[in-house]
């Protein structure tokens, strides 16, 4: 009974209207063009007083590297955060939904929402898309019962672990924390053990690069460390390449410009009519 | 063949010092022949708020009207302008809705910030995926030698003038190297008080 | 479809250009509790009556006093399981708006929405209208707002309002108290005097409500806070 008096609220769910057109195209030899992949390397583990999360910076389309220092930490709720691998836009819009819903659930409830309701929000969301929804998650935080990490597959199954490790760098980066991760660490070790296993990601792996972004979640605060360690630190230019003025060549005669007027104006409040 | 190449098309964004600039070619084509030169590629959504849409012209022009159509019924709504911010995140979930068939286009949203006048510049694949740089933006065929042109060219804090040269020539360089853009190029170096619009003499091959 | 054909709405003009049960809808608003709203000049509060029929009564548990999203916050006076559903949607209509355009709701917007809802249960078929008129608070643009909804769908902006049993009393008393540049900490205790006017029995922490939105956003104060501004009024 929404729409037909109120048809503000758009309708909910994915749009299915370009998919004819579109497989028409790829019959007729134009596939669907890949969207942006995150490549990524994404790591989570549990230490002596919570969760470190930890990513690369580094987002591609095909072999160009189109976000040279892209977030892939994205916020769930106040104690829970959640890294993203796989095609970029969905990470991006799966979190911020689920997000979206834990917000509700912690207004509805008014507690602090467990860890493992999140991931059963995520996983039998992205079980009812068999996979079509190309998010690899490594989703970690701290609630009543202590630090949980999870890392979650694009088809919906999770694993619950202390130590875990996403994307296409997750080989050099679990190499790191195989050798190297013991049950309760302090915080400067885990954050030297989650940047390590990141560099060796966006060193080994040719999908994850630039910069290393950590998270850390304690009970009580949480540290969102953006660019925690820049690996890649660009040089210095030597010369300088500007052009000169007039450079270019225009026509002059079409040339337009256009004024905008810039009006600052301050609102007086006035005596409003209270007697209704 | 990729369909995002069918049309042709290079278009580039950057911030400057308190301005912003938004370029593009004027070629509309179908595979290797020219069709136009004189096509509409970036649209202007507000004073201080451009939107580009390199791709399927077929869908730059039904992704326009749809993005019109949702600002305007903001506009109207919110009785304010939209932010730029605000602009790309109405973008990035029209295009997310159509996730499993997709409008063949891939956005880039200039403008400056209202209050602020902040730049702001913004680019998008297909499906919706916004990235937020400190520099520039690219877009289009000719996308991997713009990427090229503005690594070298850019630099932060240009005045007006001199981001209209360096994205002028940035433009110019990278679609000389590409087949299916060029044709002419248009220019929109947006400042505080005025917009300026300069069509540039271009190699016409 | 088919079958609401058949399933009239309940709320058809009378002869005299009525729709009465808007009107009985008003009724059941003035018959709840009261509530109170008063814009200060750096924040705004909502307070409410929530007094317990059976000393039995489990207070804390259930609450009036409800926020929205981090800025804006709700109050009601009229029927609790129809508010429960208006804010359900509320939450969620300001969710939906944060996913679109990245940037929280206007509280403007937000009571527009929430008084679409009611209307079109003015007009729909099977259906009855609200039995609450809401008291919505915010904070954006730098500057507190206070709206009312009521049950038909028309909303108000006051500087300062009283819903539910005895209103007209808490606005006459309102009119005298209220003046611009009340601070906060002031507004609250002007909403606890005002409930007070009205109040039958021992007002304490546990039978009363308050939530205040400033520029940290919204919060529900807990009863020991409560109890500190009615320690300062007595």
């Amino acid at each position: 009974m929404s729409s037909a008096l109120c048809p503000e609220i758009p309708t909910p769910g994915f749009s299915f209207e370009n998919c004819k057109r579109n497989a028409t195209l790829a019959a007729k030899g134009f596939p669907t063009p890949k969207a942006t992949k995150t490549g990524t390397t994404i790591v989570g583990i549990i230490y002596k007083d919570g969760v470190i999360l930890g990513a690369d910076t580094r987002a591609t389309e095909d072999t160009t590297v189109s976000d040279k220092n892209c977030q892939k930490i994205h916020y769930l709720a106040p104690n829970m955060y959640c890294c993203g691998a796989g095609t970029a836009a969905d990470t991006e819009m799966t979190t911020q939904m689920i997000s979206s819903q834990l917000e509700l659930h912690r207004l509805y409830t008014g507690r602090v929402v467990p860890v493992c309701t999140a991931n059963q929000m995520l996983k039998q969301y992205l079980f009812r898309y068999q996979g079509h929804i190309g998010a690899a998650l490594v989703l970690g935080g701290v609630d009543s019962s202590g630090p949980h990490l999870f890392s979650i597959y694009p088809h919906g199954s999770t694993d619950k672990l202390p130590y875990t490790t996403m994307g296409s760098g997750s080989l050099a980066a679990m190499a790191v924390f195989e050798s190297r991760w013991v049950p309760n660490m302090d915080e400067e070790a885990g954050k030297k053990l989650v940047r390590d296993a990141i560099a060796a990601g966006i060193f080994n792996d040719l999908g994850s690069g630039s910069n290393v972004d950590l998270c850390v979640i304690r009970k009580d605060k949480v540290d969102y460390l953006r660019t925690y360690d820049e690996a890649n630190k660009k040089g210095i230019r030597q010369a300088s390449y500007k052009y000169p003025k007039g450079t270019t060549a225009i026509f002059p005669n079409k040339t337009q410009e256009y004024k905008i007027e810039v009006t600052e104006e301050t609102v007086t409040p006035y005596t409003m009519d209270t007697s209704s | 063949m990729s369909i995002l190449s069918y049309n042709g098309g290079a278009m580039v964004a950057m911030k400057g010092d308190q301005c912003v600039a938004i370029a593009t070619d004027k070629r509309f084509g179908i595979q290797a022949q020219t069709i136009s030169l004189d096509f509409k590629k970036v649209f202007d959504m507000g004073p201080h708020l451009f939107v580009g849409l390199p791709g399927l012209a077929t869908d730059t022009q039904t992704v326009m009207e749809k993005l019109r159509f949702r600002k305007n019924l903001y506009e109207l709504k919110e009785n304010r302008k939209m932010s730029p911010k605000v602009f790309s995140s109405m973008v990035s979930n029209m295009l997310y809705e159509k996730r499993f068939g997709p409008f063949f286009v891939e956005p880039i949203i200039a403008g400056l910030e209202p209050k602020t006048f902040e730049p702001y510049v913004c680019n998008m694949d297909l499906i919706g995926c916004p990235n937020e740089p400190e520099d520039f933006v690219v877009g289009g065929t000719a996308s991997a030698q713009l990427y090229g042109m503005c690594e070298a060219l850019w630099v932060p804090k240009l005045k007006p003038d001199e981001l209209f040269e360096t994205i002028s020539q940035a433009l110019i360089n990278a679609f000389d190297r590409d087949a299916i853009s060029g044709w002419g190029a248009t220019v929109y170096i947006i400042e505080k008080d005025k917009v300026t619009v300069r069509e540039l003499k271009t190699r016409m091959d | 479809m088919a079958t609401e054909r058949y399933s009239f709405s309940l709320t058809t003009f009378s002869p005299s250009g009525k729709l009465v049960q808007i009107e009985y809808a008003l009724a059941a608003v003035a018959a709840g509790a009261p509530s109170v709203g008063i814009k200060a000049s750096n924040g705004v509060v909502i307070a409410t009556e929530n007094k317990h029929k059976s000393i039995l009564y489990d207070e804390h548990s259930v609450h009036k006093v409800e926020m929205i999203t981090k800025h804006i916050g709700m109050v009601y006076s009229g029927m609790g399981p129809d508010y429960r559903l208006l804010v359900k949607q509320a939450r969620k209509m300001a969710q939906q708006y944060f996913i679109v355009y990245k940037e929280p709701i206007p509280t403007i917007q937000l009571v527009q929405r929430v008084a679409a809802v009611m209307q079109e249960y003015t007009q729909s078929g099977g259906v009855r209208p609200f039995g609450v008129s809401l008291l919505i608070c915010g904070w954006d643009n730098d500057r507190p707002y206070l709206f009312q909804c009521d049950p038909s769908g028309a909303y108000f902006a006051w500087k300062s309002t009283a819903m539910g049993k005895n209103f007209i009393n808490g606005k006459t008393f309102l009119e005298k108290r209220y003046n611009e540049e009340l601070e906060l900490d002031d507004a609250v205790h002007t909403a606890i005097l005002t409930l007070k006017e009205s109040f039958e029995g021992q007002m304490s922490a546990d039978n009363i409500e308050v939530g205040i939105c400033d520029s940290n956003g919204f919060k529900r104060l807990d009863p020991s806070h409560v109890k500190d501004y009615l320690a300062n009024i007595s």
